[in-house]
């Protein structure tokens, strides 16, 4: 089955749940989001029995492109989807009280549907190795993330954040597209190939090159949240529904660093411009960890918290970067595998957290540390859960964060090797460091504080779990701590 | 010489836009400005980017503008005190920018390659057919891309922009 059949069974999938929504009875309706979960889990299996994976990497038409990463990678999308969907289905009440339709679950088809769409956006990115390619399916995600961010219309703080997310995201497209004019000026072609073959020539002006990826850097840099271009993270992170933000925070991030592998790779390839290439991500690289690592210290809403924490992770992820062009041995797993396998991990210890804090949120009206307060004695699954989740952000031994983080450091230390920046890697050891204080303090809410203290509304109520989110979160929770002590798996789907 | 006429018109509308108090006349202005800007194209051969400069900017979005603007029923804004700060900031930004575009672009030599000179070819300057092709052959699979975003742009207006169910008395 050729692989490009995938996409276009998902595009189809989303437009049956449009369907569903507009002429299906008000008794189905619920099942809209049910729907979706069983089609994009079809969707998966195909992707790993079906058309997973050739020797080598398959072309279509020479646009779209189907080796191991961009199965992978549409692994990853295809996954974070379908957790997304069944934490919209646990939040439907709460997205029910700001949108005010009539009766249960109707209106919510689009909510599910959306991400859907978006979700074949980030399967097309997988495979474009062009950059007509990569900018249309990301115009595509984003265009789906802005009015899913938006979508409690009656939340001014969901407004505000849609408003903002849309502001900026379509000035960092701006500087994308600006940048993609540039580089098809200096090399005269799309294909990234191509351009890596004109960079690495040496026939070509060295400034306007390094122009066209500092502006691409730019566009790519909001997407993925790195300093100096985080100042929507915190706001929209707070403002967008929960399933939303977890979203986000995965989707939208993972769709960032493939953009900026595949981009980046014949930038750092060329002998000519790689020293200031290098420099200008170490320089992001150090801004990005100390910006995102010391803001969450002071934070007390959960939400606002992760996102300082989405941008300091977006700082370990940069560190590897570097190394992508393959300049000299390294050993263990290559720059690009390590940043494939963080982000994996990364989905599942973001997903964990999110959907355990949707559950309370859905429970209890609470978004801050309060909130989570006494969990321990009111829900222990989801305490545990979240226990397992925050540990695993913070890089404990025996989750699946701390391979993670441990492949990216020893990429770093070997890139450092290289290129004298031992900074970089001293930042990170201290964003680490400080990343466990701030990733305890949920613990400790969680374990240690009292419920009763602050007067919480359903303080004392134990929280109700639908069967399908217990059974993800169980299963995330094995995945986290299985692929923490194991982590081949992964690391062969990677080659 | 037209193209002198033209780009003078195209900066004196540009100005009265920002300089005008009244939203109106500075849409208007725009629209001038715009115009300017077709012919400029028009001027260069380029036929079928200054139809739809006029078709789409001149045409529909300033259209638009002109409806939100008497919608809303703004009145002439008030005259505010200038910030210097942010004045001064913002020529420090543009100044900045001015000289990275004009060290970039000077130091820019000929590129890889020169471009080779159109052909004399009649058929082959007909832009209205290359663009047509081009996007319906070699970007084909973008096109289809780009149907699936506009899909997700009309759901995404539909949704948000739903009257709320105390509104809708009797159902949608």
């Amino acid at each position: 089955m050729p692989a490009y059949l995938l996409e276009i069974f998902v595009v189809l999938l989303g437009l049956a749940m449009l369907g569903m929504e507009a002429f299906a009875g008000r008794g189905s309706r619920a099942t809209i989001g049910l729907v979706g979960v069983a089609g994009l889990g079809l969707t998966f299996a195909l992707l790993l029995f079906a058309v997973c994976c050739p020797e080598e990497g398959l072309s279509y038409w020479g646009i779209y492109h189907f080796d191991r990463p961009a199965a992978f990678y549409k692994g990853i999308a295809l996954l974070s989807t379908m957790l997304v969907l069944v934490m919209a289905r646990e939040f439907a009440p709460v997205l029910k009280r700001y949108t005010s339709q009539a009766e249960a679950h109707a209106g919510l088809g689009e909510f599910y549907s959306l991400p859907v769409f978006v979700c074949a956006g980030l399967m097309w990115m997988a495979s474009a190795k062009d950059l007509i390619t990569i900018f249309v399916s990301l115009e595509v995600v984003t265009m789906g993330f802005y009015v899913l961010v938006a979508y409690m219309r009656r939340n001014v703080g969901s407004l505000e954040a849609g408003v903002k997310y849309l502001i900026l995201g379509a000035l960092s497209t701006g500087f994308l597209v600006y940048g993609i004019a540039w580089v098809y000026g200096v090399t005269g072609e799309f294909e990234l190939a191509a351009i890596g073959e004109v960079l690495a020539g040496g026939a070509y002006s060295e400034r306007a090159a390094l122009f066209a990826f500092a502006l691409v850097a730019v566009g790519l840099g909001f997407k993925i949240a790195a300093v100096p271009f985080q100042i929507w993270v915190p706001d929209v992170y707070q403002g967008a529904p929960m399933p939303v933000t977890a979203f986000l925070s995965v989707g939208s991030k993972a769709a960032g660093f493939i953009v900026l592998l595949r981009v980046a790779e014949p930038f750092l390839g060329a002998p000519a411009i790689n020293g200031p290439v290098v420099l200008l991500l170490a320089v992001l690289t150090c801004a990005t960890l100390i910006y995102g690592n010391l803001g969450a210290i002071p934070q007390t809403n959960v939400k606002r918290l992760l996102a300082y924490s989405s941008i300091a992770h977006a700082g370990f992820l940069l560190m590897a970067l570097p190394s992508v062009a393959g300049g000299g041995e390294i050993a263990g797993p290559g720059g690009g595998q390590a940043i494939s396998f963080y982000l994996a991990g990364y989905l599942l210890m973001t997903l964990l957290c999110f959907t355990v804090l949707t559950v309370v949120r859905a429970g209890t009206g609470a978004e801050d540390l309060g909130g989570l307060a006494g969990l321990a004695k009111r829900s222990p699954l989801l305490a545990f859960a979240m226990l397992v989740g925050v540990a695993s952000l913070a890089g404990v031994p025996l989750t699946v964060g701390f391979f993670g983080k441990f492949f990216l450091f020893n990429i770093a230390v070997q890139e450092a090797m290289r290129s004298g920046l031992w900074i970089v890697v001293s930042v990170a050891v201290l964003g680490a460091a400080a990343g466990f204080y701030y990733y305890f303090k949920i613990i400790r809410a969680m374990y240690w504080d009292d419920a009763g203290a602050d007067g919480d509304p359903g303080g004392d109520a134990a929280l109700q779990l639908g069967g399908l989110t217990r059974v993800a979160v169980v299963l995330l929770v094995l995945a986290v701590l299985f692929f923490g002590i194991y982590p081949a798996p992964i690391l062969g789907l990677l080659g | 010489m037209l193209f002198y006429i033209f780009s003078g018109v195209m900066l004196l509308f540009a100005g009265l836009v920002v300089v005008n108090r009244n939203p109106v006349s500075s849409a208007l202005s725009l629209v001038v400005s715009f115009l300017g800007l077709a012919a400029l194209f028009v001027t260069l051969n380029a036929y079928f980017i200054g139809v739809i400069q006029v078709l789409v900017y001149t045409g529909a979005v300033m259209v638009l503008f002109l409806f939100i603007i008497m919608l809303l029923d703004i009145k002439a804004e008030r005259r505010r005190d200038i910030n210097y700060l942010a004045l001064g900031g913002g020529a420090v930004v543009l100044l900045a920018l001015v000289v990275q575009l004009a060290t970039a672009v000077g130091s820019l030599g000929a590129g890889p390659e020169k471009l080779s000179p159109l052909p004399d070819d009649p058929a082959a300057h007909q832009d209205v057919r290359q663009v047509g092709l081009a996007i319906f052959t070699d970007y084909n699979f973008h096109l289809q891309l780009l149907g699936v975003l506009l899909l997700i742009a009309t759901v995404g207006v539909v949704v948000l922009s739903r009257r709320q169910a105390d509104d809708v008395a009797g159902g949608r």
